[in-house]
């Protein structure tokens, strides 16, 4: 049976790979540019924003629940780090405050699910409208611009010739692998998405778990957000709006069920590389930005068909 | 007492607002800030109408907003680059959305895709086609016949009322009164009872979600009308006010509960606070603020009102 079981996840698995390839079959056919290490490197880079936040959502959606909030908080996360920044705080200093406001906010998302018992998507809808226009009226609707040359170092540096986005993108994916599959707290977020009673009635903290999880997706989007405006050298009060929907649709292409309790950080990973590629190859072919929707709502469809079809033999 | 708090919560939380606000501020209470309210929400009274049909069968239509850009440009482009006839062009527009709203429903029904996902992957889709066929630009429509739909009066009532009305009506009769609209419930309550009773599940899906594209249509045909002029951007986060309505009305997110009525109120508690913090004077970005906390705290009382 659990052999079994094995087969299957490895067959769903295989289904996503067999998709990736296909697609970078095509876009080298499409554009010569495509297969080249810069360009490779590229879209790694780009993926690492939507990565990070991706792994926070997947947290969130394996216990059944769902953050639209992830945009808003990094827009405010960002705000205010710029901001003390240019108030002449340490940077070191600053991002901690950030992503411990970034950590606070998620954390209210997570009493209001877990103690009031609000559903998450309602939660999440109120602290988005909240959290964005906190970071609008905080800056005015304007601009924070030129941050500190040691905290851009977090967006445009390297090391050992790797993009820093890369490598931190890299260490949360490795960080969150290690949670979910190596750790008992991975277990019990499983056991929380899917049936949240029993999980409760086998001794499992659901409360502190579910604050846990929505804690842990505000950090990570503020973490996102950091490595963004260090490249971007600005940090604007609109940043990352739409953000939740690339980060679920990353989850949900990598195979994770809306439902809870079920997926795999390997499927996100995959997920976040298929919308990175898309978008990358969009901008390579020179295709109007006017169809980018229209070809990533295709993909995201076919994606996830493709999926319940191998799914099902 | 307690029955009638659990029924009409939210119509307490209205009136409470309702009733604030007429203190606040002098201006609340008279005749033409309150038609203002009708007419300022009747868009979204429409959009929540149909969004709430798809969440009374536990679904969820998040593409309203890119269906109603997508056919307030339809609309335009026909009537201004084709010069089509508006009776021509509406229809066309309309039929334009439905079709939308028939992918979701195929996608949902046939592709086994949650509808967060297809009606996600449906919204990137008919904002892409918008875009594309304005060309990212607004298309201005100087029709008489056509602005009519959004800034004529009949009797003194503007147009826009008497359509949300109509559609209120038609909408309540069908949930309420018909074979079809009851079947809604109980595909949301339990959707392998409702096939196990003989409903047919997949027809019923793909009704609403046909349906919600139909109302989104509409609001942006009228949307369109009243401002002269089809905006590609239209109508972006359309979608979320919409569901923050229904929920707000008692329409449930798991399914099966809900009523036209409730929606409505849902709808009135949204309107009244913006109209409020827009008398108060409120910065736009703090009515963002503001609006985030109310929202949750209305739903909380709801809950509390519901349990006791």
């Amino acid at each position: 049976m659990e052999k079994m079981r094995g087969i299957k996840a490895y067959l769903q698995q295989s289904g996503l790979l067999i998709f990736i390839l296909i697609m970078v079959g095509v876009l080298a056919l499409l554009s010569d540019r495509f297969l080249t290490p810069a360009n490779l490197i590229n879209i790694l880079r780009q993926a690492s924003i939507n990565g990070i936040i991706s792994v926070g959502m997947m947290l969130v959606i394996l216990t059944a629940g769902i953050d639209l909030s992830v945009g808003a908080i990094l827009a405010l996360s960002v705000v205010v780090t710029a901001d003390l920044m240019h108030r002449d705080l340490p940077p070191l200093l600053a991002a901690t405050a950030g992503l411990s406001l970034g950590g606070l906010l998620g954390f209210v998302n997570g009493w209001l699910v877990s103690r009031i018992k609000v559903p998450p998507f309602i939660a999440t809808l109120g602290m988005m409208s909240f959290a964005r226009g906190l970071a609008l009226a905080y800056t005015g609707g304007k601009p924070v611009t030129g941050l500190d040359a040691g905290f851009r170092f977090l967006g445009t540096g390297l090391v050992a010739h790797i993009p820093m986005p890369i490598i931190i993108a890299a260490l949360v994916f490795l960080a969150g692998y290690l949670l979910l599959s190596q750790t008992r707290i991975g277990a019990y977020l499983y056991a929380l998405g899917e049936n949240r009673e029993a999980a409760l009635f086998s001794g499992i903290a659901t409360g502190f778990y579910t604050k846990f999880v929505f804690t842990a997706s505000g950090v990570l989007a503020a973490l996102s957000g950091m490595i963004l405006i260090a490249r971007l050298d600005s940090a604007q009060p609109v940043i990352g709006l739409g953000y939740e929907f690339d980060a679920i649709a990353a989850v949900v292409i990598g195979g994770t069920s809306l439902a809870g309790g079920e997926g795999r950080l390997s499927g996100t990973l995959l997920g976040v590389l298929i919308i990175a590629m898309l978008n990358n190859a969009l901008n390579l072919t020179n295709v109007s930005s006017f169809y980018e929707g229209i070809v990533k709502g295709m993909v995201i469809a076919l994606a996830l068909i493709l999926h319940g079809l191998v799914r099902k033999l | 007492m307690r029955g009638l708090i659990q029924r009409f919560s939210g119509l307490f939380i209205l009136l409470a607002l309702c009733l604030f606000l007429s203190f606040s501020t002098e201006y609340f209470l008279t005749q033409r800030n309150l038609v203002n309210i009708v007419l300022q929400t009747s868009i979204l009274a429409i959009v929540a109408l149909g969004v709430g049909m798809t969440m009374l069968t536990a679904g969820i239509d998040l593409s309203v907003g890119s269906v109603a850009a997508f056919c307030g440009a339809i609309a335009a482009g026909l009537i201004v680059e084709s010069q089509l006839g508006i009776w021509l062009a509406i229809p066309v527009a309309v039929v334009a959305g439905i079709s939308l709203g028939l992918l979701n429903g195929l996608l949902i029904v046939y592709g086994s895709l949650p509808p967060f996902i297809a009606t996600l992957a449906t919204m990137a889709i008919g904002r892409g086609l918008t875009l594309v066929y304005t060309d990212g630009r607004p298309i201005t429509v100087p029709d008489p016949a056509f602005v009519f739909i959004g800034n004529g009066e009949v009797l003194g009532v503007p147009l826009p009322v008497i359509i949300m009305a109509a559609l209120l009506l038609t909408a309540y009769l069908f949930l309420a009164h018909t074979r079809t609209g009851r079947n809604l419930y109980a595909i949301g309550g339990n959707e392998k009872t409702a096939h196990l009773a003989g409903i047919s599940v997949a027809r019923g899906k793909l009704l609403v979600y046909m349906i919600s594209a139909f109302a989104a249509a509409t609001a942006g045909i009228i949307l369109t009308a009243r401002l002269w002029s089809a905006q590609p951007t239209t109508g972006m986060g359309l979608e979320l006010e919409a569901i923050a309505a229904a929920v707000l009305g008692g329409t449930s997110l798991f399914g099966g509960r809900g009523s036209a009525w409730g929606i409505m109120v849902g709808v009135f508690i949204i309107g009244v606070v913006s109209n409020g913090l827009n008398l108060l004077e409120i910065s736009s970005y703090y009515q963002q603020v503001i609006k985030g906390f109310v929202f949750i705290m209305a739903v909380i009382l709801d809950m509390y009102a519901r349990k006791k």
